[in-house]
């Protein structure tokens, strides 16, 4: 007897088939995750699967910064539900707007059909933000396989329900807070993060399935041409949805939400998302179980139906039509196309730039989330926060204009320059087999985003020096700051672009780490400060360490691009300006938040306080970078001792007393021309003091600043400059953050400390140098 | 030409590659043959500089290909095995910008992609984007971006895999016409009658390790006294693995 033929005896288990699914597509998701990360599978034997490393492995540490994201991210969202109970609380109990008056206990029957309300938007946030992904206009290649496998179709809709439901992100981030917040509120403690997870599943069940029947038959009746037009729309509808739900959350909501919140109706609250709310909310656990199986049988209801209606939809087959899409165009003899118009720019745009602008005029989602998105948010923000102005723009402040113009900016690169490499998609090989650098293909692309994206401040500031009919010194000092940012933004756009780009990845997803992003969006915001900042000398500083901070970047950037498409190996870590930018950044930062705060306490900031704040904004900056240098074995750390101490300490005191004598004489020309008063009103805090300064300026200081300053700025700018050029621009950045007061003398430390530093390779000479200098400035200070 | 000397890939204890020393002289047409996973596209990817050699160095006319990319990518037209082009541009755009990117004027490049597109049979779907092309249209529009320029070296992987028998032949006719007016050319394959047909000599790698070179005939004749180059390449890599 033939055994061909023989086939295996009976199906698989429906249950089974559910489960192996969907354990597929949860391992698939964890893999993507873990990717990232590298870490070791175990083998069945308790062996560790060889690390595919060439270099020193992809990085291991970003972990640290996208979890420190990732958790300040749900935590505004957080604090936005937070705001948004308070809010509703305050207007549906008539309880009047008391900041912190949260709702607690039971919550009113007003107070349960506004959350419903709100709850109901999120969901409806969380199933748009889904559908507008780029899914939808990609060909779904994955049912199409899993089609092919022995499983009724219901069987594979529900593993992918279920999946879609525990992993998109949009979906997590609209629910998981809210929902936990609500949990807080309602009494549960350390179990409300539990309970929040529990109370979202259902609802992202219903986003998921809601989501699944349209793009089905979205794919199944739309070419994919129309397809991508869809998508592009739905993606500004998404952004304005988010806003309209997280405008609940600010100091004063629209007031329709209010008004939609007040009067929704009392039926709708008993659907799924009220079902939530009360079952949350309920005092006795017999009525919050009647209300979880409530909202268990509506979910459940609505789920068998919508498989149902899934598998009619599929019944023809799970392809219908071709996902092709043709270039062809009837094109009338002599006739200018958009894309025959760009051969007339041949002597102004590259061939790089040709093409960047061409797969922008054809390619309609690129063309809507670069050009139109950025002022889809910003406007949203502007329309449903109403922060930055009160009336129109003509009554804005000149501050107001720039900010809204910069903001648009850095949305506009956000979307453009940060995408540089990932939009290259897996066409990257290309330009691996021409004779151009990869740098320079990417800054080429970055300087035709920079040129764009500068249309839009320009545009704001044109319409509102025509609105207000005026234009002043303050508006073209403004109009110069943010002007200035565009190129230098576009750097660091480009820079965090690479930088968080995996080209190998797989899945869209997963190609342009999200963390990155965030990243460009904190840095953005803090050169708005340059915008604000009272004093011209702190816009300077914050400018120029903007534009060093976005030379740095590039320079690790630049690092990373031999090893883009090597799946395991990445350049070995080293020390580099930019470690010594944030370095810089996270001990002002520290030191600025604790010296407020005692401020605040003591109303004054002591000797003793002072020395804290500053050793502790030290320690901060030194243990953190320290740490990250051991985890990533980084090459290059700077070394406080080494072999030739007696040599260094030499050095270091010749150094000392060159910057020492250079600074007494400053102060005794600044005292025989009577201006060291009057400059000290700049702002300045003055040096003398009690026993607390000497001790903080000659023994704190050299330690920390010497780390930072010559040891990561000067030593990371060394790798791609001559000593001189170094020296030079690490001792500007040394300047400029100290009080104006005394900028040239400490630039003369600066020069000196990097001389002594490049002479000894080691950080005791700068420091002594350091701590000689401060000592000889406040014995001449003490003595007149 | 192409000259290897101790060239090598290693995941941390995982060898990819063990030290390669070769020379492939001008005008030569070199097949480096190896099962999946032997280690050819890694070497041939070292060539390009898309991965970072662990060890050794590769020089193409006299340019190290890690340290002097620009210069070597002058020289050399590179096909990968499953080449992916851009959503958005159409086929003849993709081969006039790869010219243009080579440094061949507006008018220059664009005759030449005309010449190409007519060549490879691609006129007809000139105007269709890349991306909706057969794997046969994609694999030509490949070759024609990598001969645009005219180079002196060309670096293929697995340049006839997945296309069909009329497509494979127009491939390797393009071939031999390359080789003969000079051209230096290095293709990895598996596909066993094609290596003994076009190539003057072969190098079979396995494991990593280059284990055999030498012109079809030799290898016969050596290996297996006249048999096939299928049992040479049998011999071979079952003779390494069971060392």
């Amino acid at each position: 007897m033939s055994s061909l033929g023989a086939v295996a005896s009976g199906a698989i288990a429906p249950l089974r088939a559910i489960w192996l699914l969907t354990a597929l597509r949860m391992l698939r998701v964890g893999n993507m995750l873990s990717a990232g990360y590298h870490r070791r599978r175990a083998l069945g034997r308790g062996r560790a699967a060889p690390l595919r490393q060439a270099t020193s492995g992809k990085r291991r540490n970003r972990w640290i910064f996208s979890s420190i994201v990732g958790i300040f991210m749900l935590a505004i969202y957080g604090n936005i539900a937070r705001q948004s109970f308070i809010n509703l609380h305050g207007v549906l109990d008539h309880v009047g707007r008391v900041r912190h008056a949260a709702p607690t206990g039971a919550l009113s029957e007003a107070m349960l059909r506004g959350l419903s309300m709100e709850f109901s938007l999120l969901l409806f946030v969380a199933f748009l933000g889904a559908l507008a992904s780029r899914e939808l206009s990609q060909p779904d290649w994955d049912l199409e396989w899993l089609a092919t496998l022995p499983i009724r179709t219901p069987l594979l809709l529900w593993s992918r329900i279920i999946e879609r439901s525990v992993a998109t992100p949009i979906g997590l981030l609209t629910m998981l807070p809210t929902n936990t917040m609500l949990a807080w509120i309602c009494g549960y403690r350390w179990s409300a993060v539990l309970v929040g997870v529990g109370a979202s599943l259902p609802l992202l069940m219903l986003a998921a399935v809601a989501r699944t029947l349209i793009d089905t038959g979205l794919r199944m009746s739309l070419s994919a041409a129309k397809l991508r037009n869809l998508q592009a729309a739905l993606s500004i509808v998404s952004v304005i949805m988010l806003y309209v739900v997280a405008s609940l959350g600010i100091m004063s909501p629209m007031a329709f939400l209010l008004d939609w919140a007040r009067n929704f109706p009392g039926w709708a609250s008993w659907l799924a998302p009220g079902l939530v709310v009360r079952a949350i909310n309920a005092q006795q656990l017999s009525t919050q179980l009647l209300y979880a199986a409530a909202l268990l049988a509506q979910v459940g209801v609505i789920l068998c139906a919508g498989i149902g209606i899934l598998t009619y939809q599929l019944r023809n087959g799970v392809v219908v039509s071709s996902s092709r899409e043709t270039g062809r165009r009837p094109v009338a003899a002599h006739a200018v196309t958009p894309t025959t118009a760009l051969r007339g720019l041949k002597r102004i745009v590259s061939v790089v730039q040709r093409r960047e602008l061409r797969l922008l005029m054809r390619d309609r989602t690129f063309m809507v989330q670069t050009l139109v998105l950025p002022v889809v948010i910003v406007g949203s923000q502007i329309f449903f926060q109403g922060r930055i102005f009160n009336g129109s723009l003509a009554g804005a402040s000149n501050s107001a204009v720039a900010t809204l113009a910069f903001v648009i900016a850095s949305y506009t690169l956000m979307m453009s320059a940060f995408q540089t490499l990932n939009a290259e998609g897996g066409s990257l090989w290309l330009l691996y087999t021409v004779p151009r650098s990869l740098e320079s293909v990417l800054l080429e692309k970055a300087r035709l985003w920079a040129v764009l994206t500068l249309i839009y401040p320009l545009a704001v500031f044109g319409i509102a020096v025509a609105l207000k009919q005026r234009l002043d010194v303050e508006m073209i000092g403004l109009a110069a700051i943010v002007l200035l940012g565009v190129p230098i933004y576009t750097l660091i756009a480009v820079s965090l672009g690479i930088y968080g780009c995996d080209p190998l990845a797989q899945e869209a997803g997963a190609k342009l780490r999200p963390t990155f992003m965030y990243l460009y969006l904190m840095l953005a915001g803090l050169y708005t400060y340059a915008i604000y900042a009272s004093l011209w000398s702190q816009r300077l500083v914050l400018i120029v360490l903007s534009g060093l901070l976005g030379l740095a970047l590039w320079q690790k950037a630049r690092d990373e691009l031999p090893y883009l498409l090597d799946p395991a190996a990445s350049p070995q870590s080293r020390v580099s300006t930019s470690d010594g930018i944030i370095a810089a950044m996270i001990f002002f930062v520290v030191q600025g938040v604790i010296a407020a705060i005692v401020i605040q306490t003591e109303q004054r900031l002591s000797g003793p306080a002072l020395i804290v704040a500053y050793s502790m904004g030290g320690a901060t900056a030194f243990g953190l970078l320290r740490y990250i240098y051991w985890r990533s074995k980084t090459q290059g750390v700077p070394r406080v001792w080494g072999t030739e101490v007696p040599k260094s300490l030499g050095v270091g005191a010749a150094a000392g007393i060159a910057a020492g004598a250079l600074g007494v004489l400053y102060l005794f020309v600044l005292q025989r021309l009577g201006l060291q008063q009057e400059l000290l009103r700049d702002g300045s805090p003055s040096i003398l003091g009690d026993i607390w300064i000497p001790l903080l300026a000659v023994a704190a200081a050299p330690i920390f600043e010497e780390f930072i300053f010559r040891g990561l700025i000067f030593g990371g700018l060394r790798r791609s400059m001559g000593a001189l050029p170094a020296i030079l621009a690490s001792a500007a950045v040394f300047a400029i953050v100290h009080p104006p007061v005394s900028v040239i003398p400490v630039f003369g430390l600066g020069v000196c400390a990097a001389i002594a530093y490049e002479r000894s390779k080691i950080l005791i000479a700068p420091m002594l140098a350091h701590a000689l200098y401060n000592a000889a400035v406040l014995a001449y200070q003490s003595l007149t | 030409m192409i000259e290897f000397s101790g060239l090598s890939k290693t995941y941390g204890s995982f060898r990819a590659l063990a030290p390669l020393n070769l020379s492939v002289p001008r005008g030569e047409m070199f097949g480096f043959l190896g099962p999946n996973g032997a280690g050819k596209t890694t070497t041939i990817r070292m060539m390009m500089g898309i991965l970072v050699p662990s060890g050794g160095e590769v020089r193409i006319a006299g340019f190290d290909c890690h340290r002097e990319g620009p210069d070597v990518k002058r020289r050399v037209g590179y096909l990968p095995d499953s080449p992916i082009f851009y959503d958005y541009l159409r086929g003849r755009e993709i081969i006039q910008f790869i010219g243009e990117m080579h440094g061949l004027s507006g008018a220059e490049s664009h005759a030449r992609t005309g010449q190409l597109m007519a060549e490879f049979g691609l006129e007809e779907v000139s105007e269709e984007y890349a991306v909706n092309y057969s794997m046969g249209m994609k694999k030509k529009l490949g070759l024609a971006c990598a001969l645009i320029h005219r180079p002196s070296v060309l670096i293929l992987d697995e340049p006839t895999n997945g296309l069909d028998p009329r497509a494979s032949r127009d491939v390797q006719q393009r071939l031999r016409r390359s080789a003969d007016e000079g051209m230096t050319i290095f293709l990895s394959t598996h596909i066993l009658d094609m290596a003994e047909r076009l190539c003057s000599r072969i190098g079979i790698i396995h494991h990593g390790e280059l284990v055999a070179t030498g012109s079809p005939q030799a290898l016969k004749e050596e290996v297996t006294a006249g048999g096939t180059l299928e049992e040479v390449f049998l011999a071979v890599t079952e003779e390494s693995s069971s060392a």
